[in-house]
């Protein structure tokens, strides 16, 4: 179990080390691709939020990183999973769940995801508002069905094909 | 009979004004209000609307209190959900403590920590339109 998935906070043991000059830990498992980000972001008046890019191509092991950018709101990193808050399974079976908790703004978090599939992940404030986000890991077959989603949700999410070809997408 | 009924609700107004009225021209507003970024995870100063304290019990409509980086009251925002609206849900004496209004807003917010749902701001300013700068950031 331990491995499958590595999950660090912001101002945790990793910039811990910064702060004492030392170098980051080697990442496990040989990966050593460049960190993909995601932003969280929201317009001026709070009207729109969306995850930038929604849509994400990585590969096993590769770190993703979640940043709030939205300077006047807090968003989540959250998977579908029925540990949270008995959200339907969007993730691989046996895949873990993950939830960054509320992020304030310029706070991150990050995870790594080395199970191959289709994970959906959505904010909890705003998952009504359609902010959610699909990750593709490696290069796997389908993905899970759209129906359990709310309506601004299924909208927002772009298919697994599309996200392996273009490898990121954007919304707008 | 009338006149010991007015004084008596004389009294009552006497006794009830001053904990609200003296207090919420600056922050904190002191009573039952608390800074919503204490209740729930959220900026603690909010661009465009400034610092903000409510009533937890008047969730999620309020009425927020919101104030500029001096501490002076700058608005007062009541936050309600779009299918509230649209379940046409009546919202009967919310609290407006704040005075003399100088012009309304209303707007729609995708939502955030306290008020997850979809919602309408509607923002009842105490300020002039210029002066909405110093809640801007
Ligand atoms: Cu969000």
């Amino acid at each position: 179990m331990i491995g499958r998935r590595t999950v660090l906070r912001a101002g945790g043991w990793a910039a811990g080390l910064a702060l004492l000059g030392l170098p980051p830990p080697a990442q496990a498992e040989g990966v050593a691709e460049e960190v993909v980000e995601i932003r969280m972001r929201g317009n001026a008046d709070g009207s729109a939020v969306w995850f930038d890019p929604v849509g994400v191509l990585v590969e096993p092991g590769q770190t993703i990183r979640w940043i709030n950018v939205d300077p006047g709101n807090s968003h989540t990193s959250t998977a579908y999973h029925p540990a949270n808050g008995d959200h339907p399974l969007r993730i691989p079976e046996g895949a873990a769940p993950w939830d960054s908790d509320y992020l304030l703004p310029d706070q991150s978090f990050d995870l790594r995801l080395t199970v191959a599939g289709v994970y959906d992940y959505f904010c909890l404030p705003h998952e009504e508002a359609g902010m959610v986000g699909r990750i593709v890991v490696g290069h796997p077959q389908g993905g899970p069905s759209a129906a359990t989603l709310p309506e601004a949700a299924r909208q927002r999410l772009p298919s697994p094909e599309d996200i392996v070809r273009r490898k990121s997408v954007r919304i707008g | 009979m009338l006149i010991r009924t007015i004084l008596i609700a004389g009294a009552f107004a006497m006794a009830a004004v001053p904990a609200q009225a003296q207090s919420v021209e600056k922050a904190p507003p002191g009573g039952t209000y608390k800074k919503v970024s204490e209740l729930v995870k959220l900026p603690d100063f909010l661009p465009g609307m400034g610092t903000l304290y409510v009533d937890p019990a008047t969730l999620p409509a309020g009425p927020f209190l919101a104030y500029d980086h001096d501490g002076r009251l700058a608005s007062t925002i009541y936050m309600i959900p779009v299918e509230d609206i649209q379940g046409q849900k009546k919202f009967d004496n919310l609290k407006a403590a704040g005075g003399k209004v100088d012009h309304v807003d209303m707007y729609f917010n995708a939502g955030h920590p306290g008020v997850e749902k979809p919602h309408y701001h509607v923002v009842l300013w105490h300020i002039a339109t210029a002066d909405e700068a110093r809640v801007a950031k």
